[in-house]
């Protein structure tokens, strides 16, 4: 019994023991850290690199404001715009008898990026209740397939892209 | 996702537009848009059909709330489906980011 309590005495080559793992785990710490670094850069690349999705943006609104809104729709990284002579059919029959109603208006279709679509809706949805006349409508319909290389980096407007490739 | 709105799109020969809106009003509609267009449906599915397919067409697009999609395209497709003059062909897309419909609907979309 005597001679187990000796053995535990040498507390000092401990202590060093202790200053040792603690360097270690310190080195091993630092590596890990950087290996982090190292994996979390691609991860970013990767994300960069996966394809955006494209949503089709439908806008109705008068006639004569169509050009406005396609200068406006443009601004947000859009190609793309086809734009139809369409006219409204809201209830406005009796302003129609009188011959007063102006019920001509343009469908304008866009092909935009998911991720402007917070942008744009937010800059439509000021012009169409600020702008003398410019009411409308606008909804989204999500896009589920394109084809061909070309035509994606056209429609998402990637002019660095094609210039490289 | 769920999606608040449909578009219903109402593909009628020329002169039928209106008449597919005003069934669409009465199954609760409140206004669409009328676009002029051609078909281009081949011959021999014309003569397989046994309909005849003018060329000039009318696109009648409505944004309602889903729940009213199904009342309407029902009116649709019995008022002005293949069987009537207008050979009505009804069909929706679901829709979203709707801006502009009305107050509530944007505070719904918010």
């Amino acid at each position: 019994m005597e001679e187990t309590e000796q053995n535990v005495v040498p507390e000092t080559p401990k202590r060093t023991d202790f200053e040792q793992r603690e360097r270690v785990t310190a080195k091993y710490l630092k590596e890990m850290r950087e290996a982090l670094k190292r994996t979390k850069e691609p991860k970013k690349k990767e994300k960069e690199l996966a394809p955006k999705k494209l949503e089709l943006l439908v806008t109705i609104v008068n006639r004569h404001k169509a050009e406005f809104y396609q200068d406006l729709i443009q601004q947000f990284e859009v190609n793309m715009q086809m734009a139809m002579m369409a006219r409204g059919t809201a209830a406005r029959e009796i302003l129609q008898i009188l011959g007063l109603a102006d019920n001509a208006k343009t469908v304008i279709f866009s092909v935009i990026k998911q991720d402007r679509i917070p942008d744009v809706k937010k800059a439509l949805e000021e012009k169409f209740t600020t702008v003398n006349d410019g009411k409308g409508i606008a909804f989204t319909v999500p896009m589920t397939s394109v084809v061909g290389v070309a035509v994606y980096k056209f429609l998402t407007d990637n002019r660095k892209e094609v210039k490289e490739g | 996702m769920e999606f608040t709105h449909e578009v219903i799109f109402c593909i009628v020969n020329d002169g039928f537009g209106d008449e597919a809106m005003n069934i669409a009003k009465k199954a609760g509609a409140t206004g669409g848009t009328i676009i002029n267009a051609r078909g281009s449906a081949s011959k021999s599915a014309e003569s397989y059909f046994h309909i005849v397919i003018q060329p000039e067409k009318e696109i009648v697009m409505i944004l309602v709330p889903s729940e009213q999609r199904d009342a309407i395209l029902h009116a649709l497709y019995r008022e002005a489906g293949l069987e009537t003059p207008g050979h009505g062909i009804v069909f929706s897309l679901p829709v979203d980011n709707v801006i502009g419909m009305n107050k509530s609907v944007g505070a719904e979309n918010k």
